[in-house]
């Protein structure tokens, strides 16, 4: 029997072996003064000079900003800004996130997004059963743990930033609302690069959930709604739901927490190697984009032992595999 | 930890497939792999530190104490840090009871015996510094690697002082300190979660909250050996799968880990004997 297929021990490594290759993106932000662009620790100074405003990450003693997380200095005009290189999830409006409920609370469920503050979700803005034109009563008000209760995880849509930093959450439309079929992971949500989709159907018959937030679901793709918006045969039933479907859609199936009986075990270890690939991506620190799930699905199918994507090495091949693939068809 | 209701159902639906399907793929026996580091504490006799992919860590050192053997108890002493948990809480006092008991009861004193008046005791401190499964297992493998690379003093006394007032002396150069024992392998814990029928190592935290039940296991010298604990590895939460446990499990879990156990020893041994050839060349424990 060999050690390897047990566990593997290894000695820390001191650095990563990839650099994050969106690095030169950041050049398209305009900027005054793009030759000064480096990295700043707490509390280092960055100017002296009055004449500059102080954004975000930074703080301002005796006309002197400093940085106040570690990050990269960003100069838009005369607004000073420190981007930090980690840290929790920062929501913006329009966002697409997973979350998972913590609190059901008066007209509000409080919900996890990975952010400083837990979001809300009002209850005015869910889609109720019984369809959009339907009011919310209190009925609905005493029975909002019948929709969501504490752990059960949805995705949904940042509709606005209170100005308290609180996000306010709304799932109405039917490609948002409870999750079903699947596993959850998570990663740093830096990680995440924004898109137009953030739902999309991957090979194999999963779909997935990429939130913004870092939070990710993996499920078996439902086959009478296809989760796609790009796809071309369908793009127009699910990006505007007829209001008939919508009535049809939102009994309270969207509130079910059954999943189906039909899941079969090819479907539950193509998600663990989608689940493996993207914890890949994050060992790795790279950007996690639909297309490079999709690449990192076909280096791994050279595992026949999916076991053995944990390993460091198996996960940094796997990389390299979609850094190559990258260059070869030339993006970047 | 909680899951939705449907996370929970989807995961446990998983598990129960023979064989099943773990949420990072690994089969039934495979340990997450960790990385490891000895002899990093300049000021500690012994020191050991895992950490796992999902940032777990822990940090153990071993120091020594010359002591009079008739005036104390037990010549081994474990503390144990977790960090969010009140020492006196169930969860520590638990974690440290199981560790202290399985070292004192399977530790070769007879190796701490420096004369027939004096003894080394050794005094254990681990720290936690993160975990997501239950750490016991991540605990007692750490402890291995540094017990197995703790050095003390070399005695240049005499060994026989039952004759005269003399303490013990020992050598100052040291390099000629030596390790416990050479054949010496301390007792690890082994973590096993219990679903359906199926039987796995090294459950995460995912899992953790769906297992039927959990079972620890001790491995000393190449066998499984008693205290064999089940207990509910989901703290915090209350796990509505828990249920009692089938006989035929504990005895499959003991071959199991007879089986495979010798395994993860090995690779224990591999990487200390990895550490000692580059002692000097690389330092960096990060």
């Amino acid at each position: 029997m060999e050690v390897a297929e047990v566990i593997s021990i290894t000695k820390p490594s001191s650095s990563r072996p990839f650099e994050d290759v969106d690095d030169d993106n950041d050049s398209d932000v305009e900027m005054n003064n793009t030759t000064n662009q480096s990295i700043v620790t707490p509390g280092e100074l960055i100017t002296d000079d009055p004449i500059w405003m102080k954004g975000h990450g930074t703080y301002f003693i005796n006309d002197k900003t400093y940085s106040s997380v570690a990050g990269t200095v960003s100069r838009v005009n005369r607004l000073l800004s420190v981007i930090p290189i980690r840290g929790r999830y920062q929501p913006e409006t329009g966002d697409h996130i997973v979350g998972r409920i913590t609190e059901v609370g008066n007209k509000r469920w409080k919900v996890d997004i990975g952010a400083k503050q837990d979001a809300v979700l009002m209850l005015g803005s869910v889609n109720l059963p019984g369809g959009i034109l339907r009011r919310k009563s209190e009925t609905d008000e005493l029975q909002m743990r019948n929709f969501l209760k504490e752990g059960d995880l949805l995705n949904a849509e940042v509709q606005t930033i209170f100005n308290n930093g609180i996000a306010s959450l709304h799932t109405r439309s039917l490609k948002y609302g409870k999750l079903r079929n699947g596993i959850f992971l998570k990663v740093p949500s830096s990680l995440i690069i924004k898109s137009k989709n953030h739902a999309f159907d991957l090979t194999g018959n999963i779909s997935c959930v990429l939130g913004v937030n870092g939070y990710i679901w993996l499920y078996k793709t439902n086959v009478n709604n296809p989760t796609s918006n790009n796809n071309n045969n369908n793009s127009n039933n699910s990006n505007n739901p007829s209001i008939t479907r919508l009535e049809e859609e939102s009994s309270w199936e969207i509130y079910s927490d059954k999943n189906d009986t039909t899941i079969t075990n090819s479907i539950r270890s193509n998600i663990t190697r989608y689940y493996n690939i993207i914890k890949a991506l994050s060992y790795c620190e790279l950007g996690i984009t639909e297309q490079r799930i999709s690449m990192g699905y076909e280096a791994s199918l050279a595992y026949v032992n999916l076991g053995s994507l944990n390993d460091k090495d198996a996960m940094e091949t796997i990389c390299q595999d979609i850094i190559n693939n990258e260059k070869m068809r030339g993006i970047n | 930890m909680i899951l939705s209701p449907a996370e929970r159902a989807y995961l446990y639906e998983s598990l129960v497939q023979k064989p099943a399907i773990r949420p990072g793929a690994r089969s039934d026996h495979q340990f997450r792999p960790l990385e490891a580091k000895t002899g990093f504490l300049p000021n500690s006799n012994g020191s050991a530190r895992i950490r796992l992919n999902d940032g777990s860590e822990c940090i153990i050192s071993v120091k020594s104490k010359v002591v009079v053997t008739r005036g104390e108890s037990s010549l081994i002493e474990v503390d144990i840090d977790v960090p969010g948990f009140r020492d006196d809480s169930n969860f520590v006092s638990n974690l440290k009871f199981s560790l202290t008991n399985l070292l004192i009861t399977k530790f070769p004193v007879e190796y701490l015996r420096l004369t027939s008046k004096y003894s080394f005791k050794l005094f254990i401190d681990c720290i936690v510094i993160s975990h997501s499964s239950y750490p016991l297992s991540l605990i007692s493998l750490t402890s291995y690697l540094a017990l197995k690379t703790t050095r003390l003093p070399l005695l240049t006394s005499e060994v026989n002082d039952e004759e005269i007032e003399e303490q013990p002396t020992f050598s100052d150069d040291w390099d000629n300190a030596k390790y416990i024992h050479p054949t010496f392998q301390p007792p690890i814990f082994i973590t096993l979660g219990v679903i359906g029928e199926n039987l796995l190592f090294d459950p995460s935290i995912e899992e953790e909250q769906v297992l039927e039940n959990g079972l620890i296991l001790s491995f000393y010298k190449d066998k499984v050996i008693t205290p064999i604990i089940n207990m509910n590895l989901a703290t915090n939460s209350n796990n509505s799968n828990f249920k009692g446990l089938n006989q035929k499990l504990i005895i499959q879990s003991i071959n199991l880990c007879n089986k495979y156990c010798p395994a993860i020893i090995k690779a224990l041994d591999t990487l200390i004997e990895q550490d000692d050839e580059n002692d000097d060349t690389d330092n960096h424990i990060f």
